[in-house]
C-alpha cells in the first residue's frame, strides 16, 4: 500500500493512515450489498469507522462506541451515507466522501431531520483509499447545518461551505473538556411511524433492485416514518441484499434476455456436441421444462489471466454441468486451481468441488438442481474483481 | 522584490507579474484615492497595522465594498512569499510562484473571514500561515487530479467544486442544472468495485451509460426546475466530459482579476459617489483609541502567556512547530532530520498545538470572562494560527 509521503498535513486536521488489513476487513465486511454503490458506501463507512474508532478511545474518550449495532449501521449505511458514534455526553456523526476537494460538509436530511438519529457534532471526513488515510478536516454542529445550512432538494441534504465549518478538529475535543454542555442541536418535529401494512409495502417497493435511489423515492416524511424504525431498516437491507445478487439462469437461457445477461457479465453460448453432458447425475422424469440448446459462460480472470466459467445444461432435465476452462489458446488449469459450489447458505455439498491435481484442460461439476434451487459459484484462487453471486435454477 | 514602504501605497498597488518573476508593483488609482481619503479623515498619523484593523472591521459590514480591495493589495507580499516558500517546500513542482500567487489571493475572503474578529492583531501573520496552507493543499489536489482517469476525477469532486466549475466554464443555471444531474445519476449507477486502485476508473460501459441515462430520464420531472428534453447516452457521456474538463481547468485559473487595476480609473475621472465608497457613520465609530489600545494590550498579554506556554512544550515539539509555521520546512528533510515518517509528524505537531490551544482557551475564559463555545474556540484558533505565524515567522 503506498502512501504520498509528500505532503505534510495541517495540524488543525485529523489524518488516520490506512493499514492494508483495515482495508480488506472492511471489504469483506461491506459483503453482502445489493449493488456495487451501496457496497462502496458500506465499504467508505466501514473503513471510517474501523479506523476512526480506535483512535478516538486511545486519545480522547476511552468509552466511546459505535452509535448503531453492527448489522444496524450496516443495513443503515446501504441506503444512507454517515456513521454515528457516540461518545461519553455527545453523540457525532461522520460523513465519509472520496471527495478532494474540501469545499463542504454535505450532510443527508436523515441525520438532521429524524429525531432518533440526530447528533450533537458532524464531521467532514476525507477517505483516501489510495493515498492511504482519512483526514477529518472541520466540524459542525446540528444547530448550525439546521438554521444556516443550504438544503438541497435534488439530494435531500443539509450543507455548509468549508468557510462556514469549524476547520480545527482539536477545537472539537477541546469544547468537550471546556465547554460539555454547549448547544448544539436545534428543536425539530418528530417523525410519525409508519403503519404496518404502509412499512411492508414499502419495503416491498423499495426493496427491488430497480429502486436505485430509495431513499429519494418518496417524501422525506414517509421515508423517515420507515427508516427510523430498526426492524424496518433490517427488512428493507435484506429484501435490497437478496434481490440484486440472484442471476436467474433459467429464466435466461429460456428467455435468451441478452442485455440482462451482459449486464452481470454472463453471455449465452451454443452448445456444440462435445458439450453435452456425456453422464448424467440422477435418472428423473422428464421435466416439463424443455432443455435449451445454448448455455451461459462468464469471463473471469484469475492473477491477469482470462478463464471462463461456463453453466450447460445436460441431456437430462434438471441436470447441469459446471465448468472452468482458461481461455489462452493451449493453455491449460494448472495445480491447485479449485472450483467449488455451495447452496445458497454457502454450504458445501457431497461432489462439490473438483481440484487440479496435475495440469488439466478443464475443471467440472455435474450435478441434478430442483427448480428454484439456487448455488453460489466460486473459485480458487479467487477471481479478480470477484463477487459473491447467487444463480438460481 | 522591493517591499512597499508607504501607507497609501500599500493599500493601493498590486504586484504585476512578467512569468514566473515579480515585475513592478500597479496602482489602483481608485483605491489611492479612498486611502487618501480615509486619511485625511484621521488626525493621528497611524500605523499600517491599524489600518489593517480597521479595513477589516469595515470589510466585516460592507463585504462587497473598496475595503476588500484594500485589503487584497495589503496582503500581495504575504501571499508573495507564503506561495513561494511553500513552492520551495516541493522537490519539484510544474506549478510557478505565479500561479500559486493567483490561486492563493483569489480566496483571499477565506483569510478575511477566518481572522479573529475579535482579538486578532496582526492579519499579515494570519494570511501567511493561511494562504501557504491553502496553496499546499491546492498543490496536494491538483497533483491527485492530475494523476486521475477522468472517471474518478468526477467521483472526487464536490457538488459545489462541479456547480462553479461548470459557472466559469460559462453554462447557465439551466445546463448547469442538468449536468450535476446527470453527474448524480452517473456516480449512483456506477462504483468503483474494488477495494483500491480508485484512481484508474474505466470509461462506463454501453449498457452502464443505457442505465444512467434511464435514471436520468426518470428524475428530470422532479429533480429539474425545467425538466428539458430526454437525454440519450450519447448526451450524458458528452455532459460528463464537459464535467471534466471544466473541473480540471477550474483548480488554478488563469489570472485572477482582483491583481488587475481597474481600467477606466486611469484618467482620473472618478465620481464622488462610487458604489463601494465608505459608509461616513462607521469611520467615527470605528476609530475609537479606546479600542485599540484595548487590542494592543491585548496583543501584549497573549504574546507574554503563549510565549511562556511554548517554553514548557518539549524541544522536539517547539522544534517541529518552528519549522511549520515560519514555512520553511521542506517536507522530506523534516522527515529525515526528525528520523520518522510523516504520520507521525503530523500527529505530533497537532498534539503540541492542541496543548496550547488547550492553554490559550484557559487563559482566555479566565482573564477575559469569556464563556467558551465551539465558536468562541474557532476563533481562539485563529488567534493561535496568528500568533504561531507571527512568532516564528522570518520576514514580514
Amino acid at each position: 500500500m503506498t502512501t504520498t509521503n509528500q505532503t505534510l498535513f495541517n495540524p488543525t486536521q485529523l489524518v488516520i493512515e490506512l493499514d492494508q488489513t483495515t482495508i480488506d476487513r472492511a471489504w469483506k465486511q461491506s459483503q453482502p450489498a445489493g449493488n456495487s454503490t451501496s457496497r462502496w458506501q458500506k465499504y467508505l463507512n466501514q473503513v471510517t469507522l474501523n479506523t476512526f474508532l480506535p483512535w478516538l478511545r486511545e486519545e480522547e474518550d476511552s468509552t466511546a462506541k459505535a452509535g448503531l449495532e453492527g448489522a444496524n449501521q450496516s443495513d443503515l449505511w446501504s441506503v444512507v451515507n454517515g456513521t454515528s458514534i457516540e461518545l461519553d455526553g455527545a453523540k457525532l456523526v461522520l460523513i465519509p466522501t472520496e471527495v478532494e476537494d474540501l469545499s463542504e460538509l454535505r450532510v443527508p436530511q436523515e441525520w438532521i431531520d429524524i429525531p432518533e438519529l440526530i447528533a450533537d457534532y458532524y464531521l467532514a471526513v476525507q477517505v483516501s483509499i489510495d493515498s492511504g488515510y482519512i483526514r477529518v478536516w472541520g466540524y459542525t454542529t446540528h444547530q448550525q447545518l439546521k438554521n444556516k445550512g443550504n438544503f438541497s432538494h435534488g439530494d435531500r441534504t443539509y450543507s455548509l461551505s468549508d468557510e462556514e465549518l469549524i476547520t480545527d478538529i482539536d477545537v472539537l475535543w477541546v469544547a468537550r473538556e471546556l465547554c460539555p454542555d454547549e448547544i448544539t442541536q436545534a428543536a425539530i418535529a418528530p417523525i410519525d411511524n409508519l403503519a404496518d401494512v404502509q412499512a411492508e409495502n414499502l419495503i416491498q417497493r423499495l426493496g427491488s433492485q430497480s429502486q436505485v435511489m430509495p431513499r429519494l423515492a418518496v417524501p422525506f416524511t414517509t421515508w423517515a416514518g420507515l427508516i427510523k424504525n430498526p426492524d424496518c431498516r433490517r427488512r428493507l437491507g435484506a429484501a435490497r441484499r437478496q434481490e440484486g445478487s440472484k442471476t436467474p439462469v433459467l429464466q435466461w437461457l429460456k428467455e435468451g434476455a441478452n442485455r440482462a445477461i451482459s449486464e452481470f457479465g454472463w453471455r449465452q453460448i451454443e452448445m456444440s456436441p462435445s458439450t453435452s453432458g456425456a453422464r448424467s447425475a440422477t435418472v428423473t422424469e422428464p421435466a416439463s421444462n424443455t432443455v435449451s440448446e445454448f448455455g451461459l459462460a462468464k469471463k473471469i480472470m484469475i492473477a491477469n489471466q482470462p478463464y471462463e466459467l461456463r453453466v450447460l445444461p445436460l441431456e437430462e432435465a434438471g441436470s447441469w454441468r459446471f465448468e472452468l476452462g482458461c481461455l489462452t489458446p493451449g493453455c491449460v488449469i494448472l495445480p491447485g486451481v479449485k472450483l467449488r459450489l455451495l447452496t445458497e447458505d454457502l454450504e458445501a455439498f457431497e461432489g462439490n468441488e473438483d481440484l487440479a491435481s496435475e495440469p488439466v484442460e478443464q475443471l467440472f461439476i455435474e450435478l441434478y438442481l430442483e427448480a428454484g434451487e439456487s448455488l453460489v459459484w466460486q473459485v480458487e484462487p479467487t477471481p479478480d474483481n470477484y463477487q459473491q453471486e447467487v444463480l438460481q435454477f | 522584490m522591493l517591499s512597499r514602504q508607504d501607507t497609501v501605497e500599500i493599500f493601493s498597488s498590486f504586484i504585476q507579474f512578467d512569468y514566473d518573476r515579480f515585475s513592478t508593483w500597479a496602482i489602483d488609482v481608485r483605491l489611492r484615492r479612498s486611502m487618501k481619503q480615509s486619511i485625511n479623515k484621521i488626525p493621528t498619523e497611524s500605523s499600517e497595522n491599524f489600518w489593517a484593523l480597521y479595513w477589516h472591521q469595515i470589510w466585516e459590514v460592507q463585504p462587497k465594498s473598496l475595503a476588500r480591495e484594500h485589503l487584497a493589495a495589503y496582503l500581495q507580499e504575504s501571499c508573495f512569499w507564503s506561495s513561494t516558500k511553500t513552492i520551495n517546500g516541493f522537490a519539484s513542482s510544474q506549478y510557478t510562484v505565479s500561479d500559486c500567487f493567483q490561486v492563493a489571493i483569489a480566496r483571499i475572503d477565506k483569510v478575511l473571514k477566518g481572522f479573529d474578529r475579535e482579538r486578532g492583531f496582526n492579519l499579515k501573520s494570519y494570511a501567511s500561515i493561511t494562504f501557504a496552507n491553502l496553496i499546499r493543499e491546492l498543490l496536494r489536489q491538483k497533483r491527485e487530479i492530475d494523476i486521475c482517469s477522468d472517471w474518478s476525477l468526477l467521483r472526487k469532486l464536490s457538488q459545489k467544486r462541479l456547480t462553479e466549475a461548470l459557472a466559469d466554464a460559462g453554462l447557465d443555471s439551466e445546463v448547469i442544472e442538468s449536468h450535476i444531474l446527470a453527474w448524480n445519476c452517473l456516480k449512483t449507477i456506477y462504483a468503483p468495485e474494488r477495494a483500491s486502485s480508485t484512481r484508474k476508473l474505466p470509461k462506463p460501459k454501453p449498457e452502464t451509460w443505457m442505465a444512467i441515462a434511464k435514471l436520468y430520464n426518470q428524475e428530470r420531472t422532479t429533480g429539474l426546475e425545467k425538466p428539458g428534453a430526454t437525454a440519450t447516452p450519447e448526451n450524458i457521456e458528452k455532459w460528463m466530459l464537459i464535467c471534466v474538463r471544466a473541473a480540471r481547468s477550474h483548480l488554478f485559473p488563469n489570472v485572477t482579476s482582483i491583481n488587475q487595476p481597474k481600467p477606466g480609473y486611469d484618467s482620473g475621472e472618478i465620481v464622488d459617489s462610487i458604489v463601494g465608497e465608505v459608509d461616513e457613520s462607521l469611520l467615527s465609530d470605528l476609530i475609537a483609541d479606546e479600542e485599540i489600545q484595548q487590542r494592543t494590550q491585548q496583543q501584549s498579554d497573549i504574546n507574554q502567556f503563549l510565549k511562556s506556554t511554548i517554553e514548557k512544550l518539549k524541544p522536539e515539539e517547539q522544534k517541529l512547530l518552528e519549522l511549520y509555521y515560519s514555512l520553511q520546512l521542506k517536507q522530506a528533510d523534516i522527515a529525515k532530520e526528525l528520523n520518522t515518517q510523516q504520520y507521525t509528524i503530523s500527529r505530533k505537531l497537532a498534539r503540541a498545538r492542541k496543548s496550547l490551544l488547550k492553554a490559550l482557551a484557559k487563559w482566555s475564559q479566565e482573564t477575559m470572562h469569556i464563556s467558551l463555545t465551539s465558536d468562541v474556540l474557532d476563533n481562539i484558533s485563529s488567534l493561535l494560527e496568528e500568533w504561531l505565524a507571527g512568532y516564528y515567522g522570518t520576514d514580514l
